[in-house]
């Protein structure tokens, strides 16, 4: 019998089912990843694992024991969660131990050079570069990611450890530090939960699949009975077309916005221009500056020094407000920091973004906005019981979706996209390129900022790369052989400029 | 229909604070037999006039997710101020009592500016700014109250309109000023914005810095219009005025429905929140307790109130 067994488990919340029936068995020694589209139930599942919901229905078995009666036994489960969650201003050996008390190095003395001794056997081996005494806000995202599941590897009862989208926010050479970590825990004995969103991963980590839709479960399977093509069309029910080439045709327009020598935090002197009519993507590692530059130009970071110009006339910097009305518009890949306002209703959260035409001699007509805010749910195809739901109870794909829509509403003239697609289902994404494509080919000019390669082969025309905070390529899509423009991401042998 | 209405009932987040007055007033009428008549109301209502008016104010600050400790201080340096102006000056009390309320709104803007230019934490700072208030209202009066307030603007602290004391019906008023700016205009929706999430509100092109001037000078207002009815139903400026309205309003604010990490809640139920705190108050003087157990009582209430709306809140998964 399997170490962890879901036994017909069923989650209701206040008018939802978030899960139906799940039968599913995780085993020790391999890779189980759990595939579905954003709101199928896998973070329900999850939490169902953890012990941090009880099922409403059924039971979980651990051991062959009912977990309900044996709390303890969610201890042997680790989870390590999508977002970072560490405490910055702590050492990454504070981080790694905490609370101390778990792995009695604590005592009532907190022992510094005996903690950090005992840190570096594991950050040596999970290959994590930084030093046991540095600083966690300090060190680089994808040592931070490691970090964190090393910090529930040191759980000395863990039998399962549960991944959720461990690799969203790293690029691929980081991924593959990740994996080989999952590896190595797979190789001690223990079980491992995979949630990912990207089907390249999935295939390469994965022992066994299982996917979720709606709160069901649809399939298990060994990974290598399956395909791209049956993963989706399992994940969705329906045939979801995955089109390869989702680039705007022309863009050779003229120049709409013209950057020179833009300075700021954590890069320099970057130039580039963006056409009418085209996508131009951003390729970079984490921590390259790229995101920094899309905030700067927005004016959401300060300048230091540069020029800009949108169709020909001056551009201010260091204003949002200015941007917004005159036409830039940033989608930051920080949804929940930058985008949602948590706790506001999904009408709030979007009628923020048209108060200017809701709004009459200052007074703001409910029905206008009620309809309004209706025709972008619809458009959109946001999925919500009511727009009056808090928006923070919405999944990671319908709140993109409205924040997209609430861009859009806006009308802008230049949109720039950061990592649009992080942590969205595939058929969410495709709708995601397809707009992009559409408003380019509208007139809009579109930046694409992404550490996925396919997305950007995918969608842009031209992909500019940045390296260190510093332009290191220019590729025209038709001429970027795979190999320089990884490459110039890591900083070697500058890519032809090709524009 | 009753189904409709019970479903309202619990989704509406005022029902609670409303369900928990109407109990503590039922609770009080049975204990004792004076609390419901006229007379006592009016103290009551005169009560939560100058209170109340704190509480609007400091609850749009908590909205933003700010804080304002000093507004108790610039309504006692302002009532002082309309004194000196009145009394010592000889000007209009009319133009005086104007021109306090443009005193407290530049006084809550200075404690804006410093906010949103040095960036410091508002909690902190207007500690620092009650202390500079109090101080020179010291100052100035040495500790002694200005007499002889003219009659002239008396009845805007002392009269009667309706059966109910006009303070309360001010209050009233800037209550429903207070509730239309922040559900009905965009400059609302964005105080909830910039209180919900500040760099969302920053992205979407939010002016935050100017939302808070508005915000902590339309407050300064409030506590400056509180000083000068104090001051016009007394006949005289004390320095005292406001002292003790720096922590009852955060309290009311919260058992209303505002937290102090802001973003959500209403004028409105922390206007309830005010209400409960003032009838509790009144109830234990009814009762003959000594004013020995009063603070500790009504603390104590203030927990137990705020206990039970965090525990319904999870009971109910309200969003």
């Amino acid at each position: 019998m399997a170490y962890l067994h879901v036994d017909h488990v069923s989650k209701r919340f206040p008018g939802v089912k978030a899960l139906d029936d799940i039968v599913l068995e995780i085993e020790m020694g391999r890779v189980h990843t759990l595939a579905g589209e954003n709101g199928a139930g896998k973070s329900t599942l999850v939490k169902i694992l953890t012990g941090t919901e009880k099922p409403s229905r059924g039971r979980v078995m651990i051991d062959g024991q009912d977990a309900s009666s044996h709390d303890h036994l969610h201890k042997t489960i680790a989870y390590v969660p999508q977002e970072i969650n560490l405490f910055g201003n702590m050492t990454v050996a504070e981080n790694l131990f905490m609370p101390f008390s778990r792995s009695r190095r604590g005592g009532w003395l907190f022992k510094r050079r005996e903690l950090e001794r005992a840190a570096q056997t594991w950050l040596d081996r999970f290959k994590i570069a930084a030093s046991p005494g540095d600083k966690v806000r300090h060190i680089s995202i994808s040592d931070q990611q490691l970090l964190q599941i090393a910090r529930a590897c040191t759980n000395e009862s863990m039998k399962i450890l549960i991944l959720d989208e461990p690799t969203s926010s790293l690029t691929e050479t980081e991924v593959e530090r990740v994996f080989r970590v999952v590896r190595d825990v797979v190789a001690s004995g223990c079980g491992v939960v995979f949630i990912s969103h990207k089907f390249d991963e999935m295939f390469a980590i994965s022992d066994t699949i299982s996917v979720l839709r709606n709160g069901r479960k649809i399939e298990t399977r060994p990974a290598s009975q399956l395909d791209d093509r049956q993963l989706v069309s399992l994940m969705s029910g329906q045939e979801v077309k995955t089109d390869s080439r989702l680039q705007p045709e022309g863009g050779s327009g003229e120049v709409m916005l013209q950057v020179e020598g833009l300075c700021g935090k954590r890069f320099e002197d970057v130039s580039f221009a963006l056409r009418r009519g085209e996508i131009l993507g951003f390729a970079g590692l984490v921590g390259a500056g790229r995101s920094e530059v899309m905030q700067t130009l927005f004016g959401f970071l300060p300048a230091r020094s540069g020029t800009v110009q949108l169709e020909g006339a001056p551009w201010r910097l260091g204003d949002t407000h200015y941007s917004i009305r005159h036409g830039l518009f940033y989608l930051s890949e920080e949804r929940k920091y930058h985008g949602i306002f948590p706790g506001q209703s999904v009408r709030r959260n979007i009628g923020m973004a048209l108060l200017s035409t809701t709004a009459r001699h200052g007074v703001i007509d409910a029905r206008r906005e009620r309809a309004r805010v209706g025709d972008i749910v619809r458009d959109y195809d946001i999925k919500t019981p009511t727009m009056n739901k808090n928006i923070a109870f919405l999944s990671g794909g319908n709140q993109q979706k409205a924040i997209i829509g609430r861009a859009m509403a806006c009308d802008p003239r230049v949109l720039i996209f950061d990592e649009p697609t992080k942590g969205i289902d595939i058929r969410t994404k495709m709708e995601i390129y397809r707009l992009m494509k559409a408003l380019a080919e509208r007139g809009v000019g579109i930046i694409l900022v992404s550490s996925e390669m396919d997305e950007l082969r995918r969608c842009a025309n031209r992909i500019i790369t940045l390296y260190e905070g510093k332009v290191s390529g220019e590729f025209h899509i038709d001429q970027a052989s795979g190999d320089a423009l990884v490459g110039a991401i890591h900083g070697h042998g500058g890519g032809g400029h090709a524009a | 229909m009753l189904r409709k209405a019970m479903g309202f009932m619990v989704s509406n987040p005022l029902s609670g604070v409303v369900g928990v007055l109407a109990l503590i007033v039922v609770v009080a009428s049975l204990l004792s037999e004076n609390f419901l008549n006229s007379y006592n109301l009016v103290i009551i209502a005169r009560s939560l006039a100058f209170i109340g008016m704190i509480t609007i104010a400091q609850s749009m600050l908590m909205i933003l997710g700010e804080l304002d400790l000093s507004l108790g201080a610039i309504g006692g340096f302002c009532g002082v101020i309309g004194g000196i102006l009145m009394v010592k000056l000889g000007l209009n009390p009319w133009l005086a009592f104007a021109l306090c309320l443009v005193i407290g709104a530049l006084f809550g803007l200075l404690n804006g500016l410093l906010v949103t230019l040095l960036r410091l934490p508002s909690l902190v700072l207007t500690i620092g700014m009650a202390g500079v208030y109090g101080g020179l209202n010291l100052v100035i009066t040495k500790g002694v109250a200005i007499t002889g307030i003219p009659a002239d603007i008396g009845f805007l602290g002392s009269g009667k309109w309706a059966g109910l004391p006009v303070p309360f019906w001010i209050m009233l008023l800037f209550l429903i000023v207070a509730c239309f700016i922040t559900l009905k205009t965009p400059f609302g929706r964005y105080m909830y914005a910039v209180g919900s999430n500040l760099s969302a509100a920053r992205m979407l092109g939010i002016r935050a810095d100017r939302v808070r001037l508005g915000v902590f000078a339309f407050a300064g207002f409030l506590a400056a219009l509180a000083g000068m009815l104090m001051v016009a139903r007394l006949g005289s400026a004390q320095p005292s005025i406001g002292d003790s309205w720096v922590l009852g309003p955060i309290a009311a604010s919260v058992i209303g429905g505002v937290p102090t990490t802001g973003g959500i809640g209403t004028p409105l139920g922390a206007i309830f929140g005010a209400a409960i705190i003032g009838v509790i108050e009144n109830v234990i003087v009814l009762l003959g307790i000594s004013p020995y157990w009063q603070s500790m009582v009504s603390g104590a209430i203030v927990v137990i109130a705020i206990s039970l709306d965090s525990i319904s809140r999870r009971y109910f998964k309200r969003d």
